[in-house]
Formats: structure tokens, C-alpha cells, sequence
């Protein structure tokens, strides 16, 4: 728990009627944080992000905001400020009225209002905009207007709904980066709730990852990606997803002994070294046994250690540009091996992949949570 | 999930119509109520009121007069929407050919709607104006009568004269709605069934028909619900008359009111008439509904 | 699909017909207005005037005249009373709206709105005239002004609450987030947005309110107060023996509705049909 956490929410339960869509949510974040709750949809991730701003009540548990409690609070009361997915600025009135609408509404002297107003402009890049209407912008503009309205209240936390997914593949890139650079010059606190993990793993200093309404885990970018703590973390983040293997394990004196079958009978034999035998079952037992795409590749060589080279039959090859991803059968599911771009190979072909163990996850089979 | 403030704001936002409508509508019906359980009658000098409890009633149920207006009541209406709703179709199909000119006459024929209702009786009182009228003269010239006839003057003819005038102001409604129905028929499933070999009166009848069925009975039901109360056009174009043959029950409660002055009679009708307007107007919430819901017919 | 000859002939056939029944009443209504009163009474009629007669346009429009003086008095009291109950109504209704589309105000209470004016005015009219008559209210524009409010509402809120409905609900949040009260987000930014809605549901309202008779009827009894229909049916009622002249103040009384009615077309068909159909 850290000392002064400018956003603490404890034992928050939401149902609809009888049904419930946020259950027994804890978080605890830090001041200067940059928070990404992501999700598939219908996870509640959205509907946390409301519960966070006010506009949805909550049917049990607390919010805290900057040491205050605000679990009943009306939004206004809560020093926030919230981008909305689809901007909703104010149609009827210029940018400089839109950013300045917080300032207006508590009745700011007019000079310090166009002063602010300026400098939150200045931030963003928009000053040449100011006198526009919103229908006058594009849609990475809008955006921009709708993080100066945010901004210029310098509220005590930020929350964002999905504001990229409006945009295109290219703008939501450097949009993105955008973001990232007023974080990181504002020093400010955000949350920021998207169902794209890429946005979520550039972004974030910690993530929060919800499924069904639960949080699944809470880590930053490399404790997700490298130790999910179950196999849905592991498949839901990075792309492609991590590889979730059938295989058996047995417990041996100097490591764990791994078969993975393959197609035609055949099996994969490995031995993990780097893992602690005792986290795992003395065996022989079936566990889900988690590779990344780029754990299987055709590039590190063979130490006889941590990496290990087996030969594999690849069954479809796509070609990504700078790497070449291989469809191999193993362990019951579409592998996908992460090739060098440079080796020619070819559907049907058998390459030796080189497993690089130190990376590897382990998980139940039956409940998915990581061993 | 609604916050206190906001629940608050609900009633406050509410109270301003709440209390017009109250004053306006439902006071007045309550007072309305009570009157009918009196023998109240509108006098220079305040007279002793007596409740007479369902007296009233059942002298309003057994009266023929009353009974002959709500009869003449259904008619004018189940004549005067049925009409509608034909020409309303019919008119309706009609807009929806392709045709040069089509856009001016959909545009034309919300002329008859935008005319005051007692504007259209009076035209229509002058047309069948008995000695000088375009009625009988057009219809003499073109020899379908060899006298000219007095139209609103004759017990026979007074009330499908008046329910013509009625049709007249009131089929473009009808007509717009079942054409806005008309153009979401899609089209594929008519070509589908041309192909089919289905002739054009049985895709009319099968499919176009059953599409536009739903808005139909909604517009329909509404347009019951007005020509129930007709008043206006009644009094503008025969005062009830000939020989009673026009006086609806509207018209019938007026006169109870204003001509014979017995306010607790009159309001017993008036429930009365209420009454059957209430079952009317839940026809009517129940057919919007299943029409929002989606249903088609 | 093609048509064959015959069947377009059928259509334009039916397009004449049609054109016919809907224009001819209204056209021989302006044709009386303008005929020599001689025209008029001959029989069979002379349909096409032998004369252009413009005077009682004339003589309606000037407040010396008898005739001039009941119109010109009867069409501002319609202008004052549909005027007024129209902005009555509307800024009744559109906090009511407000709460129907966006507060959860129960349906059941918009329809008991709604049934309430569906009812006969029968209904309500002796208790009106009789509290009206106490209160020494019969024959004031300001007592038809209310009634009429009232008759308005239910439609009006109707309407507005389908047009609020489809607003973008996050632009308001994003107002209650940055602070600004419910009135103030009401006022700056959901009524600039609903301003369309706003003109058709005035536009409606106010011929709704020009072309009611029956209150009007009842209520009023003089110069000060009669609306125009109420004036047209005294016209019609009196021993007038021009026809000419109750044709007159007849198109008069129609110009305003109809020319808004299809100057402003789409709009209003479009009101009509949503109105009339959703429930």
C-alpha cells in the first residue's frame, strides 16, 4: 500500500439488479501514476471508469480521491476531470469556450481564465484553433480540445474512456504518443481505460488487467507480460498472444522435464532448468505450459541451457514485414513461432525452433492460474 | 443509477407541468365527476346542490336521445376513419409510384391538413350550400341531378356530408403516415416475390399490407380517438341539425350544458363519454406499444 | 419494376384526381373570395369570376370597417393566444422532457400527459367555465393562453423528449463533470443543441393553438378576446349574404398555417408521423 495513494478504492461492488458487474474491485494508485484498466469488452472496465467519476453509483465499498472520500460524491465534487471516447465537446461553442467551460462554470475572472485557457492551448499545440468550432477539426484536433478541457482545471486526477479508438490506425499512434509526452511533462495522475493491450502496455506504469468484473492482476507492463498470473492475462496481453501449450511435466533431480506433443505421435522433449522444480507437481502431470511468440524462434542458438532446439513442423507462414510468424501444432493448439524475416522457409517445411526456457510460464490446466 | 440530487431534480423538473396539467385537466375531471353525482344546474343565483347519487346515471343509460347521439357518434367516426384509412392508402400507394409531379403532389396535400378545422366547415358549408353552392351546381352541369338539393339540410344525407368534409381535412395524416410506412417495405422481399409469380394485388395484400399494418392501426386508433369528441365541424356546418340528425355527443353534452343549463346531467354524460374515451386511448398505448416494441401487426 | 402504358396512365389518372379533390375546395374558396358578388349567386354558377373583386380584402383589413374590425381583432387574439401558449408550453415542457429523457421519469406519467388531452374537452368544460366565470376570467386572452398551455404540453414534452433523447447523453456528462449545474447545462448547452427540435415542436404547437375552437368558444364572447375561428364561425353564422366575404376571412385565417405548413414541409410531415404513430 503506498503512503499518500491519490486514488484508493476499496471493496467496490456494482450490480444491476441482480446482476452483478463490478465485483470486490481494490485498487490503490500513486500520485503521478499512469493507470490503464484494460479489458475485453463487457469486462466493467468502462463502467469502473464511472464509477471512479460519479456519474454511476456504486452499490457497495469506497472511493477515495486524494485522501478524501468521495464515494457519494456528485462528479463536480470530485476534482477530476474525465476525456470522454467520443470527446463530447460542446457543439455550440469555439475551442476556447469548450477548454475554458470548467472555468466558466465556477465563474473564473475572465483574464485568468484566457490566460490558463492560452497555456493549456500552448501545450497541446492548439492555439491556432482557439476561435474554431468543434465540427471545424478533425478528429485528432477534438481530441486535443477535449485533453485541454481536462487539463485546465489541473484537477487531481484524470480519467480517460477509450479516447483513441475514435481515431485512425496512424493518428491513434502519435496520439498516443501525445498522451504519453503531457503524463510525462504534467506529472499528473491518469486512468485510462482501453480494450487495446498494445495501448495499454505502451502507455501504462501499471496495469490493471479485469475480466467478468474481477481484476485479474494489477503489475506493471514487464510483470504482466513476462509473469501473467493466469492464462487469460497471458493470452488477453500481447500480440500474438502467448502460446498455451498441453504438455506433461515431470519433476527430475536437476530441472523439469517437459513433453509437448506434437503432430503424427510425435513429441517435443525439453528441460527447464531455470524454473524451481518445487513450484510445480512432482509429476508426470499436464499443465498449460505458456511460450511468447518470440521465446520459439529460429535466431538464438542452442546453449543447452535455458535454450533448447527442436524440430517443428511449421503448418502456415505469414510473413509481418520484419518478422515472419510460423503456425506450428503443438500441444493441442496453433503455436505461433516468431521466425526471422531473412530465413526463407515455407508451409510444410521442418525448421528447427530454438525454446528459450528462461521465459517460460506454467499454469493449471483446469483453473488457469499460473504455477 | 440516479443520484439523490438528480432524483430530486426529476420532480423538479416535472413540477411546473405536473401543476398545469393538474389545474388544467385533472381537477376540472374530478369536479367533473362529483357534478355527475348532483342535480347542479348553471343558475344566476347560487341553488341548493343535491347529491343524488347514480340518478343521473340511469337516467343518462336509458335516455334515447343520448343513446341516438352516440350512435350517430360511432357512425360519424367508424365511417369518417374507415374512409380515411382507404383514401389514406390508396393515396399513400399512389405517392410512392414513381410519377412526374409526385413530389408536389406529396407536398400539396398537406394543404387540407394545414386548413383551420373551421375554416374547412365553413368551405365546406358553402359548397353545399343549397340554392347557390358549387355542389349542386357541378353536379348539375355534368347532369348527375336535374334539382338542386339542400346537401346539410336533409336528415338523410346532413351526416355523410359532414363526414365527407371530415375525410377531407383528415386523410393527408393518414396518407403520411402510411406512406413513411410504405417506403421502408424493402424492396427485395417485393422483387422476391414477383419472381415468385405473385401477382401485384396479392404483394400488396401479403406483403406490402402487413408491413405498414402496425404504424396503420396506431394512426388509425388516434384518429378514433379525435373523431370521437368531434365538435367543431358539427357546429360550424349544422348546429346538430337537421332534425337532430347530426348531433353527436359532443354536441349533445354541449347543449345539455349551455342550452338547457343542467350541469350535473350533462357531467354524468360526460363521464360517460370519458369513459369510452379512456378505453379508446388504451387501445390506442397498448397498439404504440407493441408498434415500438417492433411488432409489425 | 416497368409499367406498361396503361397502368401509367392509371397513375397519372389517379395523380389528377387526386390533385383535384385535395386543391379544388381550396381553390373555389379563394375564387368566391375574389368573385363579384353577382357571380356568386347565379345559377348554375359562374365558375371562372366575370370580374376581379378585391374589396373585401380591403375592407377586412381596415380597422373603419365593421367586418375589418372583428378580423383584425380576431387575428390578434389568435397571433397572442397561440403565441403565447406556444412559449408557455415550451418552456414548461422542456424541463419536463429533460426529466423524461434523461432522469427517468416514469413512462406511465407521460402517457397519463398524453391521455389527458386525448379526453374530450367536454370533459373539462363546465368546471373551466364555471372556476373561469368565479374568477372573473371568461373572455381574456390571458385565460385561453393557459388552457391552450395546457393542451400543448403533453405533445410538446412528447416531442421533445424523443428529440433530447437522441442527443449525445456524454456531452452532458462531460458539462456535470467540469461543474455546471443541471440548469446551466440545460440552458448552455442542451437547448442550442435541441434548437431544431425546438422550432418544429413551436411550429406544430402554434397551428395546434391556431386552429382550436371549442375553448375559444366557450370562454370568449367579444372583440377582446374571440379567436379567429371563433370570429369565422360568427361570420358563417350571421346573416351575411355575400358568400364572398366569409370566403375571404376563410383564406385568410388558412395563409398562415399553410404557407408554414409547406415552407417548413419535411419538417412538419416528419413531427406528424413520429407524433402520431410512436407510442
Amino acid at each position: 500500500m503506498p503512503e499518500n495513494p491519490i486514488l484508493c478504492i476499496d471493496k467496490l461492488q456494482k450490480t444491476y439488479g441482480d446482476v452483478p458487474i463490478l465485483k470486490d474491485i481494490a485498487i490503490s494508485m500513486d500520485p503521478g501514476e499512469f493507470l490503464v484498466l484494460v479489458g475485453p469488452s463487457g469486462c466493467g472496465k468502462s463502467t469502473l471508469l464511472n464509477c471512479i467519476s460519479g456519474l454511476t453509483g456504486i452499490s457497495s465499498g469506497s472511493i477515495t480521491i486524494a485522501g478524501r472520500d468521495r464515494t457519494h460524491a456528485e462528479p463536480a465534487d470530485r476534482d477530476i476531470a474525465m476525456v470522454f471516447q467520443s470527446y463530447a465537446l460542446f457543439p455550440n461553442m469555439s475551442v476556447e469556450r469548450n477548454i475554458g467551460f470548467g472555468l466558466e462554470v465556477r465563474k473564473v475572472p475572465e483574464r485568468e481564465k484566457k490566460s490558463k485557457v492560452a497555456d493549456v492551448a500552448k501545450l497541446l499545440k492548439i492555439e491556432h484553433l482557439l476561435q474554431r468550432k468543434p465540427a471545424e477539426l478533425s478528429g485528432g484536433q477534438r481530441q486535443r480540445v477535449a485533453m485541454g478541457r481536462a487539463l485546465v482545471r489541473d484537477p487531481e486526477l484524470f480519467l480517460f474512456d477509450e479516447p483513441l479508438s475514435n481515431l485512425d490506425a496512424k493518428l491513434r499512434v502519435s496520439m498516443r504518443t501525445e498522451i504519453k509526452r503531457i503524463h510525462q511533462t504534467t506529472g499528473a495522475s491518469f486512468v485510462y481505460v482501453t480494450h487495446d493491450q498494445i495501448e495499454a502496455m505502451t502507455l501504462a506504469t501499471r496495469i490493471v488487467v479485469m475480466k467478468d468484473g474481477v481484476i485479474q492482476q494489477i503489475g506493471t507492463p514487464n510483470e504482466i507480460y513476462n509473469r501473467p498470473v493466469n492464462a487469460f492475462v497471458a493470452d488477453f496481453m500481447g500480440a500474438p498472444s502467448m502460446n498455451l501449450m498441453k504438455g506433461t511435466v515431470t519433476r527430475q533431480a536437476d530441472g523439469i522435464r517437459l513433453e509437448i506433443p506434437a503432430p503424427q505421435g510425435s513429441t517435443i522433449e525439453l528441460t527447464d532448468y531455470d524454473t524451481a522444480p518445487d513450484r510445480l507437481p512432482a509429476g508426470p502431470a499436464e499443465v498449460l505450459i505458456g511460450l511468447r511468440p518470440e521465446a520459439m524462434t529460429d535466431q538464438a542458438r542452442a546453449d543447452g541451457r535455458s535454450v533448447q532446439v527442436a524440430d517443428c513442423v511449421l503448418d502456415v507462414v505469414e510473413p509481418a514485414g520484419a518478422d515472419t510468424y510460423a503456425v506450428v501444432h503443438l500441444g493441442g493448439t496453433e503455436a505461433i513461432a516468431r521466425l526471422s524475416a531473412d530465413t526463407p522457409v515455407a508451409a510444410g517445411q521442418v525448421t528447427p525452433i530454438a525454446f528459450d526456457l528462461s521465459k517460460i510460464s506454467y499454469f493449471d490446466v483446469s483453473s488457469g492460474t499460473r504455477l | 443509477m440516479l443520484g439523490r440530487r438528480q432524483k430530486q431534480e426529476k420532480w423538479m423538473l416535472l413540477a411546473p407541468a405536473m401543476f398545469v396539467l393538474a389545474l388544467i385537466t385533472m381537477v376540472p375531471l374530478a369536479n367533473t365527476l362529483w357534478l355527475s353525482f348532483t342535480d347542479t344546474r348553471i343558475t344566476a343565483i347560487a341553488a341548493p346542490v343535491h347529491f343524488i347519487g347514480l340518478e343521473n346515471y340511469i337516467y343518462a343509460l336509458t335516455d334515447p336521445d343520448f343513446q341516438a347521439a352516440l350512435y350517430r357518434t360511432l357512425y360519424f367516426t367508424i365511417v369518417s376513419v374507415g374512409l380515411e384509412g382507404v383514401l389514406g392508402i390508396a393515396v399513400a400507394v399512389l405517392l410512392n409510384q414513381p410519377f412526374r409531379g409526385r413530389l408536389v403532389l406529396r407536398a400539396l396535400i398537406i394543404l387540407p391538413w394545414a386548413v383551420p378545422t373551421i375554416v374547412n366547415a365553413v368551405a365546406w358549408r358553402l359548397i353545399y350550400q343549397p340554392d347557390y353552392g358549387a355542389l349542386n351546381s357541378l353536379l348539375y352541369q355534368l347532369g348527375l341531378i336535374s334539382d338542386y338539393r339542400s346537401w346539410i339540410g336533409d336528415p338523410s344525407t346532413a351526416m355523410n356530408m359532414v363526414i365527407l368534409a371530415d375525410v377531407w381535412k383528415n386523410f393527408p395524416l393518414v396518407a403520411y403516415v402510411a406512406l413513411a410506412a410504405l417506403q421502408t417495405v424493402p424492396d427485395d422481399l417485393l422483387k422476391a416475390a414477383a419472381i415468385e409469380g405473385a401477382s401485384p394485388w396479392k404483394r400488396f395484400r401479403s406483403i406490402t399490407l402487413p408491413w405498414i399494418a402496425g404504424p396503420l392501426l396506431v394512426v388509425m386508433v388516434l384518429r378514433t380517438i379525435e373523431a370521437f369528441r368531434v365538435f367543431d365541424i358539427i357546429y360550424v356546418m349544422t348546429s346538430g341539425g337537421p332534425a337532430d340528425s347530426t348531433k353527436t355527443a359532443s354536441f349533445f353534452i354541449y347543449q345539455e350544458y349551455f342550452n338547457y343549463l343542467r350541469s350535473g346531467s350533462g357531467a354524468s354524460y360526460a363521464v360517460l363519454v370519458a369513459g369510452i374515451s379512456a378505453v379508446l386511448i388504451l387501445v390506442y398505448y397498448s397498439a404504440a406499444k407493441r408498434q415500438a416494441a417492433g411488432g409489425t401487426a | 419494376m416497368r409499367r406498361s402504358l396503361l397502368q401509367s396512365v392509371l397513375v397519372y389518372l389517379c395523380a389528377l384526381m387526386l390533385a383535384v379533390f385535395t386543391a379544388g375546395p381550396l381553390l373555389w374558396l379563394a375564387v368566391m373570395s375574389v368573385s363579384m358578388p353577382t357571380d356568386l349567386t347565379e345559377v348554375p354558377l359562374r365558375w371562372i369570376p366575370s370580374d376581379l373583386d378585391f374589396s373585401r380584402y380591403g375592407a377586412l383589413l381596415d380597422v373603419a370597417d365593421g367586418s375589418g374590425r372583428h378580423f383584425l381583432s380576431a387575428l390578434r387574439n389568435s397571433i397572442l393566444t397561440a403565441g403565447g401558449a406556444t412559449a408557455i408550453a415550451l418552456l414548461v415542457a422542456i424541463p419536463a422532457a429533460y426529466s423524461f429523457s434523461r432522469r427517468k421519469a416514469s413512462m406511465v406519467l407521460l402517457f397519463a400527459f398524453l391521455a389527458t388531452i386525448m379526453m374530450p374537452p367536454i370533459t373539462y368544460i363546465l368546471p373551466l367555465y364555471s372556476a373561469f366565470s368565479s374568477l372573473g376570467l371568461l373572455n381574456k386572452t390571458v385565460t385561453l393562453v393557459i388552457v391552450y398551455a395546457a393542451m400543448l404540453l403533453p405533445f410538446a414534452i412528447w416531442l421533445m423528449k424523443a428529440n433530447i433523447d437522441v442527443l449525445p447523453v456524454e456531452v452532458e456528462q462531460a458539462a456535470l463533470m467540469e461543474g455546471a449545474s443541471t440548469a446551466f447545462t440545460l440552458r448552455k448547452v442542451v437547448l442550442p443543441l435541441a434548437l431544431p427540435a425546438i422550432a418544429a415542436t413551436a411550429m406544430l404547437s402554434f397551428l395546434v393553438a391556431w386552429d382550436e375552437f371549442f375553448y375559444a368558444l366557450i370562454f370568449t364572447n367579444d372583440l377582446s378576446a374571440k379567436t379567429l375561428p371563433v370570429a369565422i364561425a360568427d361570420f358563417a353564422a350571421g346573416r351575411v349574404t355575400d358568400y364572398g366575404v366569409i370566403a375571404s376571412v376563410g383564406v385568410m385565417a388558412t395563409l398562415p398555417p399553410a404557407i408554414l405548413a409547406i415552407a417548413f414541409q419535411k419538417f412538419i410531415v416528419s413531427g406528424l408521423v413520429a407524433g402520431s404513430v410512436k407510442g
